[in-house]
């Protein structure tokens, strides 16, 4: 063997290692992916429940959720994500109508324990409850949301998140009307 | 068979990987907090082990000398990160509660520790029984701790959504300290203390 390909040889063994490593981790998130997927769909589906409570029937499209009780629609609902401190956010929020929000929740997070995580308790969470799309923002920027003391990154992260997403949602909403 | 055998009781009790060689330890105290916690490491750690060692042992007449530990952590990594699907798809709960110590396997030094000193020299079934004493061994030794530190330290024994059962007076005055962190500490000490007066015993 050429000195230059017995060189190589090792390389091709990694190669050919993490080739078959690849196609073993791909065979099993094809099986593990859909699961968690309808996981977090049914969750997703829990929380707006919890947020319209009687709700009775939605339609899915375009990344929102319309909600109706009986054929007449009650609200909308749809996923921002927020680019907290550590990753991000995952948030789910409600809409009564195309502009006032009706709740907002956060699915997932991964902030500091006992700092950022505060943005999932009420006494945060609550205060988006009936504001106006317009009025999201933190106080210090002249809005009605008072942020978490010591996590004002993850606080505005929720805020500008849920404030961005939603008036794409409204534009998007009054666009199909 | 006989040597099946010893390959595998020397994992459990004389180089048990927590008690005697003192390895693997991070999990070891930041999972011992509850009996659920406990069991689903061990469990990650016996599959990855079992699987890694079969694979490196088989593989170990032709991986290139300057490749093997390259080789040897892609190996883990694949079957931790396996795991860590499995778990994501099929048990959230547990998967929630391991959090970052469930990746984090990749990088047991009991696991990388028996692929280079073990599986690496020795043949297949040899493996096999080596990678099951120090999984069960490893098992053992965090489901004792846990034990310990859930009974003392929250005075009732919960798996799953059950109660298995609450103790009368410790139940309402549990030792709190031992389901933190500072319990692990003075659980696996007094136990590493007890395991080195048993072993040096049997030395001398």
């Amino acid at each position: 063997m050429p000195e230059f390909l017995r060189k190589l040889s090792p390389l091709a063994f990694l190669t050919l290692v993490v080739l078959v490593a690849v196609t073993l981790l791909v065979v099993t998130e094809s099986f593990t992916g859909p699961v968690v997927e309808k996981r977090l769909q049914q969750q997703i589906i829990d929380q707006m429940e919890g947020m319209f409570p009687n709700v009775s029937d939605w339609e899915f499209e375009d990344d929102l959720y319309t909600l109706y009780t009986n054929s007449e629609k009650i609200g909308y609902a749809f996923l921002a994500t927020g680019a907290g401190y550590h990753g991000e956010i995952s948030i789910l929020v409600g809409l009564e109508d195309a502009e006032t929000v009706k709740g907002v929740v956060i699915l997932s997070q991964t902030e500091t324990p006992g700092v950022g995580s505060r943005i999932t308790e009420p006494d945060f969470l609550n205060q988006f409850i009936g504001v106006s799309i317009d009025d999201i923002a933190l106080s210090q920027d002249g809005g009605l949301i008072d942020g978490l003391t010591g996590a004002t990154i993850s606080s505005r992260a929720v805020v500008d998140a849920v404030k961005q997403t939603a008036m794409d949602k409204v534009a998007q909403i009054e666009g199909t009307e | 068979m006989t040597g099946f055998i010893k390959e595998f009781a020397k994992g459990i009790i004389i180089s048990n990987p927590v008690f005697i060689l003192a390895l693997g330890l991070c999990p070891t105290l930041a999972m011992s907090d509850k009996l659920e916690n406990a069991l689903g490491m061990s469990a990650a750690v016996l599959f990855v082990l079992l699987c890694s060692n079969i694979v490196v042992s088989s593989i170990r007449k032709y991986v290139p000398a300057i490749m093997r530990i390259p080789v040897f952590i892609v190996v883990i990594a694949t079957f931790v990160t396996i795991v860590n699907l499995v778990f994501q798809a099929y048990l959230p709960s547990l998967y929630e509660s391991l959090g970052i110590y469930l990746p984090l396997v990749v990088v047991n030094c009991i696991i990388l520790g028996r692929a280079e000193a073990f599986a690496s020299k020795n043949p297949v079934t040899a493996s096999i029984a080596d990678a099951l004493g120090i999984g069960i061994g490893f098992a053992l030794a965090i489901t004792i701790i846990a034990l310990i530190r859930e009974i003392l330290g929250t005075g009732s024994l919960t798996l799953g959504d059950n109660t298995l059962f609450t103790l009368p007076v410790l139940g309402e005055h549990p030792i709190t300290i031992l389901s933190l962190s500072a319990g692990a500490f003075l659980v696996i000490g007094l136990l590493l203390a007890f395991f080195r007066r048993i072993g040096v015993a049997k030395n001398e």
